[in-house]
C-alpha cells in the first residue's frame, strides 16, 4: 500500500492525468518495481519518463522512499511497506 | 503544390518550443505555438500525408515525439527509438565503452513517396532507426550499427557520435544516405540492409596526418541532395565545403568565402549547382566574420561564390546557424534560417535580400518549410 506521488513536472506531460500539479497514487505492490509496473499500468506514457530504455531510473530523476533518495537507480528494486511514501521528480541539476 | 509556388509556414523548433509562422497577406507571423518551455530539437511536416511530428528533449524526463494530425492543435506522444540491453557505444578517442543510450533525436525525414508511414531517424549516440507506422514503433538499422568501425566514431560537440543527416534517393527509396559527427557518410543500396562509407576526397585537419583521410572519423556538419539531381550532395564538413556529382562516392572541396566554416548547407531542390551556406569563424569562435552576418550563395557548383548580406546585421552580430537551421522552400526561391540568438530571417529572391521576421525567439535549433 505504498503511497507514490508524482511531481507536477512530471504530470503536465500526462494527457490522462486529472489535470496539472502532484498525483498521488495508492499502490499494493511489496517492492518498488511492484509499485512502480502499478503507476506505469495507470499512465502508460510515464514509464519513458521516468525509467530509461534499459529500465533504469532516468540520470536526472529521482526517487525518494521515505525521504531518503534511492541509490541504485539501475535496479530500483527496493522494498516497500504499507507506509511508505515513494516521491518521483526531478533531479535538482542545474537551476 | 505546383513546383514555382513558394511554401507559406515555416516550422522552427526552438530551446522553448515549436512555433510556427505563416505568411498572410505578405507578413510573417507566429500562428502557433507547441511544447512552450520545453526543448524542441527537431520537427518536420511530412508532404506525404500532412502529419507534423517533433522531437523533444525534455532533459530530466529524455527524448520524446510527438505527432500532430491537426497542424499542431493537439499532439500524441508517439514511440521514440531505443536502444537494447546489450548496445554498447565506444568511441576511437579513448573513451570507456558505455551502455547506449537515446540521447538525442537529431534527424528525422520522411521515406520515399512510395513508402508512405515509413520514417528515418538519426541519433545520439550514433543509431538509424527506422518506423515503419509513421512513428507507433522504431527499428534499429542493425546493418550500420553493427559495422566494427562504429567503434572507431567520434563525437561531434557531443560526448557520442550521432547521425544529423538522411538523404533518402527520390528514384529509389532503397538508396540512402547518411551523414555522421564524426563518423564519415555511408551509404545504402538495399534499405539499410548493408552500407559502405564513402568520403574519398575529404580531410579532417583535427586529426594526426596519418589519420587524415580516414573515413571513419570526418565530421561532415550538415549533407544534403538535390531532389531533381540526386547524385549531387553538398557538406559543409568541419574542415571545409564539399560537393560530390557521383552520389556521394568521392567528394571535391570547394573554397566558400568568407569563411569554410559553418554548420548548415541548403541546395537548391531543383539546380544542383546552386547551394547556400552561412560561413563562420572557424572552430574556436563560431561567430559570425568580422561580426558581419552574411549567406554565401554559388551558382555554378561552387566555381564562384555570391556574398549575400543585403538585410543581414553588418556589425555586432554574434548568430550562429546550427546544422539544421537553415531551409529551402519547394521552389527553391524561399529560404529561412534561425540563429542561435533566436533571430529568423527569410529571403523570398534565392538570398539576395533578407528580412528579419522575428528577433526574439528562443535559440533555434531547427527550420523546415511546410
Amino acid at each position: 500500500m505504498a503511497k507514490v506521488v508524482l511531481a507536477s513536472a512530471l504530470t503536465r506531460h500526462l494527457s490522462d492525468a486529472s489535470g496539472p500539479g502532484e498525483v498521488a497514487l495508492q499502490t499494493q505492490g511489496a517492492t518498488l518495481a511492484e509499485a512502480l509496473g502499478e503507476v506505469f499500468a495507470r499512465y502508460p506514457n510515464l514509464r519513458g519518463y521516468v525509467l530509461d530504455e534499459h529500465g533504469g531510473v532516468r540520470h536526472h530523476v529521482a526517487i525518494f522512499i521515505d525521504g531518503t533518495a534511492l541509490a541504485d537507480k539501475a535496479h530500483p528494486q527496493a522494498p516497500v511497506s504499507q507506509s511508505t511514501e515513494i516521491y518521483i521528480m526531478q533531479a535538482l541539476s542545474g537551476g | 503544390m505546383s513546383a514555382n509556388s513558394k511554401q507559406s509556414r515555416l516550422l522552427v523548433a526552438t530551446r522553448k518550443g515549436l512555433f510556427a509562422l505563416a505568411r498572410t497577406n505578405g507578413a510573417w507571423d507566429v500562428e502557433s505555438v507547441s511544447f512552450l518551455g520545453d526543448n524542441v530539437t527537431r520537427a518536420f511536416a511530412d508532404t506525404r500525408d500532412g502529419t507534423w511530428y517533433a522531437a523533444l528533449n525534455l532533459g530530466h524526463f529524455g527524448v520524446k515525439l510527438r505527432r500532430s494530425e491537426d497542424r499542431g492543435k493537439s499532439w500524441q506522444e508517439i514511440a521514440v527509438p531505443e536502444y537494447a540491453a546489450e548496445d554498447k557505444v565506444a568511441t576511437g578517442d579513448g573513451k570507456e565503452p558505455a551502455p547506449a543510450k537515446l540521447q538525442l533525436l537529431w534527424e528525422l525525414v520522411a521515406g520515399g513517396a512510395n513508402e508512405p508511414g515509413v520514417l528515418w531517424a538519426g541519433t545520439i549516440p550514433g543509431g538509424l532507426f527506422r518506423s515503419a507506422d509513421r512513428g507507433a514503433s522504431w527499428q534499429i538499422v542493425k546493418g550500420l550499427w553493427d559495422r566494427s568501425e562504429r567503434m572507431q566514431w567520434f563525437g561531434g560537440g557531443y560526448d557520442a557520435p550521432g547521425i544529423h543527416s538522411v538523404c533518402v534517393d527520390p528514384r529509389d527509396a532503397r538508396t540512402l544516405r547518411v551523414a555522421i559527427s564524426c563518423g564519415g557518410v555511408w551509404q545504402s543500396r538495399d534499405g539499410g540492409a548493408s552500407w559502405n562509407v564513402t568520403t574519398k576526397g575529404m580531410f579532417a585537419a583535427y586529426m594526426p596526418p596519418e589519420r587524415r583521410e580516414d573515413p571513419a572519423i570526418q565530421d561532415p556538419h550538415r549533407m544534403v541532395q538535390c531532389a531533381a539531381a540526386p547524385d549531387h550532395l553538398w557538406i559543409q564538413h568541419h574542415n571545409g565545403v564539399f560537393r560530390s556529382t557521383d552520389g556521394g562516392m568521392s567528394w571535391s572541396e570547394i573554397q566558400v568565402p568568407p569563411s569554410v566554416f559553418g554548420f548548415a548547407v541548403a541546395v537548391h531542390p531543383h539546380d544542383p549547382q546552386t547551394a547556400w551556406f552561412v560561413p563562420a569563424v572557424k572552430d574556436e569562435k563560431r561567430v559570425p566574420v568580422d561580426g558581419k552576418l552574411v549567406v554565401a550563395r554559388t551558382r555554378d557548383g561552387g566555381v564562384s561564390f555570391d556574398v549575400l548580406r543585403e538585410g543581414l546585421p553588418q556589425r555586432d552580430a554574434f548568430d550562429l546557424v546550427y546544422r539544421h537551421g537553415l531551409a529551402i522552400d519547394s521552389s527553391g526561391e524561399r529560404l529561412a534560417f534561425g540563429s542561435t540568438t533566436g533571430n529568423l530571417w527569410l529571403s523570398d529572391d534565392a538570398g539576395e535580400n533578407w528580412q528579419l521576421i522575428n528577433g526574439n525567439l528562443p535559440p533555434i535549433h531547427a527550420v523546415n518549410f511546410e
